[in-house]
């Protein structure tokens, strides 16, 4: 960082998170606990009753599965592109962008036109000979899995290849050089370099998956409710209290989601750094 | 998508300009901003009563597209004291939530309906009945067996006649009443029923019986329709508004008027606006008007309660309305009420029993 920084630059970004979202923070906050004198039955309904906590750990479950896989595809992909010729990175990140324009809901009837009864999988397989009734893929759970991955894989792809192509490739080629075969090259120079990068696109991909809703309410069967959806149908309710609370349980779901993301990620590495030692 | 969204940019254009522009808005005083629903019940509102309404009155109408947070964005401006709607559509179920938050003005009769034309149930305090729907089974003919026609709820429990995927709206409002009808409890007692315990578990209890066969619950009026048209149900419910085009595009599919859910939309004034005359004078041009209702009626099936509009309405138009009286005759009348006060619990319930 040049020394011409100066805190001041900060000033506009900081202001920003002031107004924009700590503020309306504190206001869940709140409102989940003075309604209108301060109370706690929006959290004791939330522990009592058992949908919610059934709820809260689907929404977890379901957003740990989607980004362990996206990370599982997106990291030799991005691995890819970025041993790719400088133009052909160009044009293969382009391929990856373009879903992403495509709004969230669109994406999601797509897959509905896919999976359907009469859809093109099913249409296919039937055509095929191999199967005589239509196969339910819609309205269940791997639905939402298949298409929450294919939402989001593009942004964990883009964050693991900024990652990657900040690594000096010169590193590797020197350990190869230094004897390491080019699998321990990989393990031991290259994968501890670019795990940065993939964990923030795990985070990333983790926090958008907590917060879904439409595609689980279009694609899911009737057990894939997530916690997103609740506070939906609460506020309709004008039940802004019990909305706040079940807002804040997922918010801090969510941090402890990514504090055992973060840790998992310091355990990897030093499962790599001891195989170093060794 | 660009029926959807055309109009829902024009709203939101429309929400920033008059959120920007407000003051001069209400110095201007001959506009009136109407808030209800966007896609093609909002083209037909614009096409048959706001625009004939500016003709006749000189009032500009400016129409602000809101759907499903319509009642939370109404209770931030009647709370911050800056309310930018004078007249809004308000749904049969946000009606008793409205009215118990305190969120709209009481209406005004004597310059509605002063000679009291329109029916009781029209004429609730806050709001003037605007329009009937109703949320019915909707059947694909062609998937049904040799002869048979599916005509009641009890035939819908029946999966062994008719079997077959089914979908359901996934809430607890009108399925507990569809599952009382089918386990035989008469309409005029379905409310006496709900509100015991008994009677609430004898509700779960036969949904319990029909859940296997829900394939999809849909938690939206499009998709209902899509669900249908896809062939991922043979039956399902729906509006009744959104079946009649899907019947036109060639799909066999017929509405199930026995057993029907019939509910009642309102306008009513939002608390607080500076116009409330002019709101009055649109209210009662959009509910009494029968001409204007009569148009929008053959084009969607949601008629007022203006008096004398089935006058002269052709018998192809009258088949397809809720409040036809054939079709009034066998549905019955959805309780807002009750459901005001016991939605949270009861969706609670079905929420963890959906998830069983």
């Amino acid at each position: 960082m040049p020394r011409i920084f100066r805190h001041w630059m900060l000033w506009p970004a900081l202001a920003m998170l002031l107004v924009f979202f700590l503020m309306p923070s504190v206001d869940i906050l709140r409102a989940s606990v003075m309604d209108p004198e301060l109370t706690f039955r929006h959290f004791e309904r939330f522990l009592e009753r058992a949908v919610y906590m059934r709820v809260l750990w689907h929404t977890v479950e379901v957003s740990f599965v989607v980004a362990i896989v996206c990370a599982v595809i997106a990291y030799p992909v991005a691995y890819f592109i970025v041993q790719s010729p400088r133009r052909v990175q160009f044009l293969l990140l382009l391929l990856i962008f373009i879903p992403l324009w495509m709004s969230i809901l669109i994406r999601s009837y797509a897959w509905m036109v896919v999976l359907g009864r009469e859809g093109v999988i099913n249409s296919l397989l039937m055509g095929a000979g191999l199967i005589e009734t239509p196969v339910r893929m819609l309205f269940t759970t791997p639905a939402v899995y298949v298409a929450m991955i294919q939402i989001l894989l593009p942004i964990q792809i883009v964050t693991c290849y900024s990652a990657m192509s900040d690594i000096d490739l010169g590193l590797v080629r020197a350990a190869r050089v230094l004897g390491a075969s080019p699998w321990e090259a990989t393990r031991r120079v290259f994968i501890p370099l670019s795990l940065d990068g993939t964990i923030t696109g795990m985070i990333i991909v983790f926090m958008l998956s907590m917060g879904f809703f439409i595609t689980p309410a279009l694609l899911g069967g009737r057990r894939d409710l997530l916690l997103a959806n609740l506070i939906e149908f609460n506020v309709t309710q004008l039940n802004w209290g019990f909305a706040a609370a079940i807002a804040l349980m997922l918010l801090l779901a969510a941090i402890v989601g990514i504090v055992v993301i973060r840790l998992a990620a310091r355990l990897l590495l030093r499962a790599l750094n001891g195989a170093l030692a060794r | 998508m660009k029926k959807l969204t055309l109009p829902y940019l024009a709203g939101l254009a429309a929400a920033l300009t008059l959120a920007v522009a407000a003051p001069a808005a209400i110095a201007q005083e001959r506009t009136l901003a109407v808030s209800g629903s966007g896609g093609i019940v909002g083209e037909m509102n614009t096409r048959f009563f706001a625009e004939p309404f500016t003709a006749e009155t000189g009032i500009a109408v400016e129409r602000l597209t809101s759907e499903g947070s319509r009642m939370a964005e109404l209770e931030a401006m009647v709370n911050s004291g800056r309310v930018l709607w004078d007249v809004m559509e308000i749904s049969a179920s946000n009606y008793p939530l409205g009215v118990s938050k305190g969120l709209f003005e009481p209406i005004d009769y004597s310059k509605v309906d002063p000679e009291g034309l329109l029916p009781p149930g029209a004429r609730a305090e806050y709001g003037v009945g605007a329009a009937s729907f109703s949320h019915v089974l909707a059947v694909r003919t062609d998937q049904m067996p040799e002869g048979r026609m599916m005509s009641s709820w009890a035939d819908f429990w029946d999966v062994e006649t008719f079997p077959g995927p089914r979908a359901l709206r996934n809430r607890a409002e009108d399925n507990l009443e569809f599952a009382l009808l089918a386990d035989g409890v008469a309409e005029a007692d379905l409310y006496t029923v709900l509100s015991t315990e008994d009677g609430l578990d004898r509700a779960f209890a036969k949904m319990d019986e029909i859940k296997p066969h829900v394939t999809a619950w849909w938690t939206s009026g499009a998709q209902s329709v899509q669900l249908l048209s896809d062939g991922e149900v043979y039956f399902g419910t729906s509006y009744n508004g959104r079946i009649p085009p899907l019947a036109q595009s060639g799909l066999p599919v017929e509405i199930m008027w026995n057993g029907g859910a019939l509910h009642t939309s309102f306008v009513g004034i939002p608390k607080g606006t500076e116009n409330i005359e002019m709101a009055h004078q649109f209210i009662a041009y959009r509910t009494m008007n029968a001409a204007q209702m009569r148009q929008y009626m053959a084009e969607l099936p949601y008629p007022g309660f203006a008096p004398g509009l089935y006058d002269g309405v052709a018998e192809a138009v009258t088949a397809i309305q809720p409040t036809a009286p054939a079709n009034l005759e066998a549905q019955f009348s959805a309780n807002p009420e009750f459901w005001g006060d016991n939605l949270e619990a009861i969706q609670e319930r079905w929420n963890e029993w959906l998830l069983e």
